[in-house]
């Protein structure tokens, strides 16, 4: 009995996902449609990648043959930019963009690139340019977003692996906000709510930290990690007023992984394996389930 | 035994319904819309640096004033200033939402013109008895007075305190009237290492000083916080307050970290009648994109680079722009003494003195706003204003071919005029309140607009739960199909 199962990249849902964001942006939160913006922020990153993979191949890759799977990558990072980088200036687009795709060849370690590209772009632009910014209020704290970000993310998160790296961070971040904002501050319970309902911290949750491939390899270490970003944007954001600090955090933790990867050894995540282990994972559900129905 | 009532100011009216005394002039007499709560404050911050300056315009018996403010820092004598009552009605003057018109020309080329003001609706803070400010009781009540400072009229305590029971146990004692809930937020300051900045008029000085209005307040302060306590003056409020909050910074607009901002709808044509009750409008419209925007939003209604090297420092300019003067007075302390010459002669690149300049309105009420609102400064130097367009048709003979064209095409624009309209106040033309003279209470429409609104259907309400609701409905949707499309996958035997 043979059984073929096709199953999906994850990668498809996160750009489907993070576009359905960009729009519900523009069409419900007022955002203003940056269109030139995001042409150039999708264009240099596809070019850019492009042109990476076909140096790194030592040949021209044919953009309709192109299945390093590297193009999703870039389009993944670029949407991302799309969702949270904001300029007025058209030349910091291409920066960004540049700085995300270079990010991955520049700084690897292992076979890893050490850093979230979109995370790297977005905090060289912010820090170095003085011209771009992040806006953390963006989203509101509106239940809707709430809940579609969670379903959306929760949805990519385990299709590509464990919800150990969100979950860690999420619970962590809010755990500490709870202790301070309501058990030490006596706020309202309202006001702990609105922290944590930010549609900014959610997209980080699950669409951020938990990319797979600059996370630690091993399950504990990814957890630790995790947690160790949450505990500092905390202590960065409840007692120096800092803004969007997990995702410079983020950046700025990045080198540790490498340091987890040394302490604890495990396999390192592969897209393409990913997607075969749910294949498999489906493959034997339904034998399972044929098995028992006789 | 009369007793004070501590009415927070930044923001923070908190008193009582009965003893608030607000007589700001705004247009509208019958809308309950306009709200009469709102209160104006300058911000200015670069670095850690803030100065807040507090409009006061109370306008009871001034024995009856008293506000709280919480603070991040015990102020000097010399962080506190008593400033110009007229630089709030000048800042509000420059940049509230404007009315330009336009006239048709029969039918040949059109002219530009002028502006129409809204009027600036403004706020008060009140009310408390007695003047008293003696502290026996310290160590009772685990509050410190840390200073003691007697500023212009103005007569100013700085407490710090240990825990709210003791600082509302003070507060009591000193026969200040602390509304119903106010100590839910008191905590919080005080476990936030909050000072309070308490103040109450000096009858003595302010009869020498011979002032007939209390002047605003300004304080400065080195905090990374940058923020402003809203929640304190929502102690007791059972209704929305409205606040303006004009900035100064030195690289963009500033920007809520924890509310959405949100641009007021701007460049739109609406029908010539506007111009008549403007306010009213501007009113209808503002209430109406707040609740479309699910309230919890901070909307910009202006925002403008006014460094002394641009020198077009607005366009239309419905009044003066801010000068060098006012500028120095509401606390932008980085122009230096000596630019005055720089500002206003000379193209003066010097990035170290660009000024710009932010108008945020902000409508909270306790449901909507749990926290209070934080701010970000931006490099976003993009300008922006709230305006709004009528054009005036051609006058004269038009049966000529292009005069019966011009007819058909103006019949067609008031039609877009009206829907505009109801788009942007949620309210058509059957709302009186729109279309009626306050003053001479009949209606100011001119016929034309009566035979299309007879024509039209009235708009329907739109409201962002609609959206919403559909939006996330979408979202779910396609997350099924997709999902259901991945798991069903080939199977093949």
């Amino acid at each position: 009995m043979a059984v073929a199962v096709k199953q999906w990249d994850a990668r498809y849902f996160q750009m489907a996902f993070q576009v359905i964001f960009l729009f519900y942006g523009i069409m419900f939160l007022q955002w203003k449609a940056e269109w030139l913006q995001y042409s150039l922020y999708i264009g240099t990153a596809l070019v850019l990648q492009w042109l990476c993979d076909t140096i790194i191949s030592k040949k021209i890759v044919s953009p309709f043959h192109w299945s390093s799977g590297g193009w999703k990558s870039a389009l993944i990072s670029s949407l991302s930019l799309c969702l949270l980088l904001k300029t007025n200036d058209w030349s910091i687009c291409i920066l960004a963009s540049a700085l995300s795709v270079f990010s991955k060849y520049i700084f690897r370690i292992n076979g890893k690139h050490v850093f979230n590209p979109s995370a790297f772009g977005i905090v060289a632009t912010v820090l170095f340019t003085g011209n771009a910014w992040l806006s953390p209020g963006q989203w509101g704290s509106s239940v809707v977003i709430f809940f579609a970000v969670c379903c959306l993310g929760f949805i990519v998160v385990t299709r590509v692996q464990k919800l150990d790296i969100t979950l860690a961070f999420l619970l962590t971040f809010a755990g500490l906000l709870f202790v301070r904002q309501v058990m030490y501050l006596n706020w309202p319970v309202d006001f702990f709510l609105q922290s944590v309902s930010t549609g900014s911290l959610l997209l980080f949750s699950f669409f951020m930290i938990s990319d797979p491939r600059t996370a630690p390899n091993h399950a504990v270490a990814r957890i630790i990690w995790a947690m160790l970003i949450a505990a500092v944007a905390f202590y960065f954001s409840a007692f120096k007023w800092m803004n969007s600090t997990p995702i410079f955090i983020l950046v700025l933790m990045a080198p540790l992984v490498p340091l987890f990867d040394l302490l604890m050894k495990a396999k390192i995540f592969q897209w393409r394996a990913a997607v075969k282990e749910s294949q498999q994972a489906t493959i034997n559900f339904i034998k399972r389930k044929r098995i028992y129905h006789g | 035994m009369k007793r004070k009532i501590i009415s927070a100011a930044l923001l923070l009216v908190f008193v009582s319904s009965d003893v608030f005394a607000f007589c700001g002039f705004y247009v509208s007499k019958a809308d309950g819309t306009l709200k009469n709560k709102t209160s104006q404050v300058i911000l200015v911050r670069d670095g850690e640096r803030t100065v807040i300056t507090m409009s006061n315009d109370f306008k009871g018996d001034v024995q009856d004033f008293a506000m709280v403010v919480p603070v991040p820092t015990v102020l000097k004598k010399s962080d506190i200033k008593v400033v110009e009552a007229d630089l709030f009605q000048r800042l509000n003057d420059y940049s509230k939402p404007r009315l330009v018109e336009y006239y048709d020309d029969n039918p040949c080329e059109p002219r530009v013109l002028y502006e129409n003001v809204l009027s600036g609706r403004v706020a008060g803070v009140s009310a408390q008895k007695e003047s008293k400010s003696k502290n026996e009781d310290q160590e009772r009540f685990k509050v410190k007075v840390e200073a003691e400072y007697t500023v212009g009229e103005y007569d100013i305590v700085i407490l710090s305190a240990e825990e709210s029971t003791g600082l509302y146990k003070w507060l009591t004692a000193n026969k200040y009237k602390i509304p119903k809930g106010a100590d839910e937020v008191l905590e919080p300051y005080i476990k936030s290492n909050m000072k309070f900045f308490v103040v109450k008029v000096n009858i003595e000085e302010q009869e020498e000083l011979g002032f007939e209005q209390l002047r605003p307040l300004q304080i400065r302060f080195n905090s990374p916080k940058f923020m402003l306590p809203i929640r304190l003056g929502m102690a007791n409020a059972d209704g929305d307050q409205d606040m303006i909050v004009y900035a100064f910074t030195k690289n963009g607009r500033i920007e809520s970290t924890n509310y959405r901002s949100v641009l007021m709808p701007t460049g739109k044509n609406i029908p010539l009648f506007v111009q008549k009750n403007f306010g009213s409008f501007y009113a209808n419209l503002f209430q109406h994109q707040w609740e479309k925007e699910n309230q919890s939003v901070s909307f910009v209604e202006y925002a403008w680079d006014v460094s002394p090297s641009n020198f077009m420092k607005c366009d239309p300019c419905v009044s003066e722009p801010p000068n060098f003067n006012d500028l120095k007075e509401a606390g932008v302390w980085w122009l230096g003494k000596d630019v005055y010459e720089e500002y206003v002669n000379e193209y003066n690149t010097n990035k170290t003195k660009n000024v710009f300049f932010t108008r945020l309105h902000v409508r909270y009420n306790r449901k909507a706003f749990a926290q209070d609102l934080v701010f970000q400064e931006t490099p976003n130097k993009e300008n922006f204003q709230a305006r709004y367009i009528i054009t005036h048709p051609a006058t004269g003979n038009l049966t000529c071919s292009e005069g019966q064209n011009y007819l058909k095409e103006l019949k067609e624009r008031r039609k877009k005029e009206m829907s505009m309209l109801s788009q942007l106040t949620g309210k058509g033309y059957d709302d009186w309140d729109l279309v009626m003279d306050p003053e001479l209470n009949r209606t100011i429409v001119d016929t034309s607009y009566q035979s299309i609104a007879v024509t039209e259907s009235t708009p329907m309400k739109k409201t962002g739960t609609g959206k919403t609701v559909f939006l996330a409905s979408m979202a779910l949707l396609s997350v099924l199909t997709m999902v259901s499309i991945g798991r069903r996958g080939k199977n093949k035997e």
